[in-house]
């Protein structure tokens, strides 16, 4: 079958081609006839292409004829994989996926545990050639702790009035109002102080390490340092650690303390308790194991913050939109496993301590 | 020559990412003060080339030996040795953005000599001036023009007085006058002697003005080896292309015409 098409080769034409096409039975060859064609714009071309796509397709064995001229050359220049039908990449049965998803698995774990060594290796040797780069860690610290003081005081009160609030409704029932101020204490010092300072910390220093390390991936000032004989985990990763593991168990320590007020001053202020009797009650009711419980747990929280971000950071693919993919992932991480860590310790404690 | 391995020798190199290699056997030798321009088109595996030869890349197979020493065999202070005559330029620069110019080129210096830190500022600015930023000592990367920070990346490239030198892409993105800044920056390196550079280029100028040797690289494999009138008189088409500036837009690929067009 001949089909010619006529100038303009706008929509109409373009239309009534297809609608003739589609109508035929897989195997017919039909020629589109361009003689009469003097002139195609490209979005006239991306129409004939798209015409001839579908066609074959759908089976029919679309030819084009008869271009001259300048729809020759323009024609000459469009890679034949344009129109060709697409090849349907078989899919890989579910095992094979499943097979090729946990070889992926290791082999990134298999990767991560040379950048753990070093990176243990690093925070262990304080001083010297080979030491911790100390004002870079010092950077940090202000930068993850000095900076970060009001936000998570300000959140660490606000978590000590609800506690207290919550409590009271409960404890007035049996008339143990001053109890609040054990609630408040023990639960401040050994679970919603280190947990909300790492939450707070995880989202405002992990995206930044993981931002920072990962931007620099991609700048390739990663590769310049390797290229130096200079180790990117000494240089970024150890600093951040180091910091982070400083400053989350003094956070923490503020932190408490906020919580602490905010529950003396819901149970002086609103429950008219004897301000003296509540910071006594608060005193009696914690032991040094508690706090040091909650020290232990910033440490661990903090160590596991900088690691997420900096590994993060450091397997940065993509560009700049990999880095955006990063600090969601890295913050997204850095939360569960300490939500997950916190469940771990207190179900130890409780069952061993 | 006085040295019985040569500065440079890549065996056989076979490297990529992934199942599908970008370089499949390439070899060739330099030697100290000789400037070998390695060329091809995009995509045929100059940059991964570098990346080889200074060690961000593990060959699949075949080796890289400095001066006889093989990178990927090598670990710890060994590696870091030969790391250490190895100085690399990026195609970006790759400056450390929080540094300023004169603390990027005395990163390496102090960590590696260490040598106090007025000492190695002032061998950082020594590198500086010899590039001509002296003035430009004190500033961060972010405020350098695209030949600036070249430049400062080759001072830092060059800081510890490396024997063997890795340029990606000296006059990319820059004018015709800072390219050729670059070209002449690079033939006063070359004129001390005893360093060996690579570049990796597509400027048909630099070319001419700098290379020594030549290499062409296509599709990973070395299409054509020599001086550069040798690599000219090669007689494959992507070369005379390469030389000639004849498009190649309709080699290889069918267009919808050959098929459709009966």
């Amino acid at each position: 079958m001949r089909l010619a098409l006529q100038p303009p080769v706008g929509d109409a034409a373009v239309d009534a081609a297809r609608r003739r096409i589609l109508g035929l039975r897989a195997g017919t060859k039909v020629v589109v006839d361009l003689a009469a064609v003097e002139d195609l714009d490209t979005v006239a071309v991306a129409r004939l292409l798209t015409l001839v796509a579908e066609g074959r397709a759908r089976g029919v064995d679309v030819r084009i004829a008869g271009a001259r001229g300048s729809v020759h050359a323009l024609l000459a220049t469009v890679p034949l994989d344009l129109v060709e039908p697409a090849r349907v990449a078989s899919a890989r049965p579910r095992l094979e996926r499943l097979g090729a998803a946990t070889l992926d698995a290791l082999e990134r774990t298999r990767t991560m545990l040379p950048f753990l060594r070093e990176t243990i290796a690093g925070v262990l040797v304080p001083v010297g050639r080979r030491g911790i780069k100390w004002d870079i860690a010092l950077a940090q610290m202000a930068q993850a702790g000095a900076r970060a003081t009001p936000i998570v005081v300000f959140i660490a009160f606000l978590v000590g009035v609800v506690l207290a609030l919550n409590g009271a409704l409960q404890l007035r029932q049996f008339g143990a109002q001053i109890f609040i101020a054990n609630l408040v204490a023990i639960s401040m010092t050994r679970e919603m102080g280190p947990l909300m300072t790492a939450i707070v910390v995880a989202g405002r220093s992990g995206s930044a390490i993981a931002a920072e390390i990962g931007t620099m991936v991609v700048s390739e000032e990663v590769d310049a340092l390797r290229t130096m004989a200079l180790s990117p985990v000494r240089f970024l990763v150890v600093p951040r650690v180091v910091a982070l593991a400083t400053v989350l168990p003094c956070l923490t320590v503020l932190a408490t303390a906020a919580g602490i007020f905010g529950g003396w001053v819901v149970g002086v202020l609103a429950l008219e308790l004897p301000s003296q009797a509540y910071l006594t009650q608060s005193v009696k009711s914690l032991f040094v194991a508690d706090l040091l419980t909650g020290l232990f747990k910033s440490v661990a929280f903090a160590t596991l913050i900088a690691l997420v971000g900096a590994w993060r950071g450091l397997t940065v693919q993509g560009g700049p939109e990999g880095v955006g993919r990063a600090t969601t992932a890295a913050v997204v991480t850095s939360i569960i496993l300490c939500i997950v860590t916190n469940a771990g310790f207190t179900a130890f404690f409780y069952f061993v301590g | 020559m006085t040295s019985p391995a040569p500065l440079l020798a890549v065996e056989d190199l076979v490297a990529g990412y992934g199942e599908r290699p970008v370089l499949d056997g390439v070899s060739f030798v330099l030697e100290r003060g000789e400037i070998l321009v390695v060329l091809g088109a995009s995509g045929s595996g100059k940059s991964t080339l570098l990346r080889c030869i200074v060690g961000l890349l593990a060959p699949q197979r075949g080796r890289v030996l400095v001066s006889g020493q093989d990178m990927s065999a090598a670990a710890g202070a060994e590696r870091e040795a030969i790391l250490r005559s190895v100085g690399m330029a990026f195609q970006s620069a790759a400056l450390l953005n929080s540094l300023t110019v004169a603390e990027n080129v005395a990163l390496p210096i102090e960590e590696h000599w260490r040598l106090d830190r007025p000492t190695a500022r002032m061998l950082a600015r020594l590198h500086l001036s010899r590039v001509g930023l002296a003035g430009a000592a004190d500033v961060l990367p972010s405020a350098l023009s695209g030949g600036m920070r070249k430049r400062a990346g080759l001072a830092r490239a060059l800081a510890l007085d490396p024997s063997l030198l890795l340029f990606d892409e000296p006059s990319a993105g820059l004018d015709p006058i800072t390219a050729r800044g670059l070209d002449d920056l690079i033939l006063g390196l070359k004129a001390r002697g005893s360093l060996g550079i690579v570049v990796v280029t597509h400027e048909l100028g630099s070319i001419h003005a700098i290379a020594d040797r030549a290499i062409m690289l296509s599709g990973g494999r070395v299409l054509a080896a020599g001086t550069l009138d040798e690599v000219r008189a090669h007689p494959a088409r992507e070369v005379q292309a390469f030389f000639s500036r004849e498009t190649l837009a309709r080699t290889g690929s069918a267009s919808v015409l050959d098929v459709l067009e009966r």
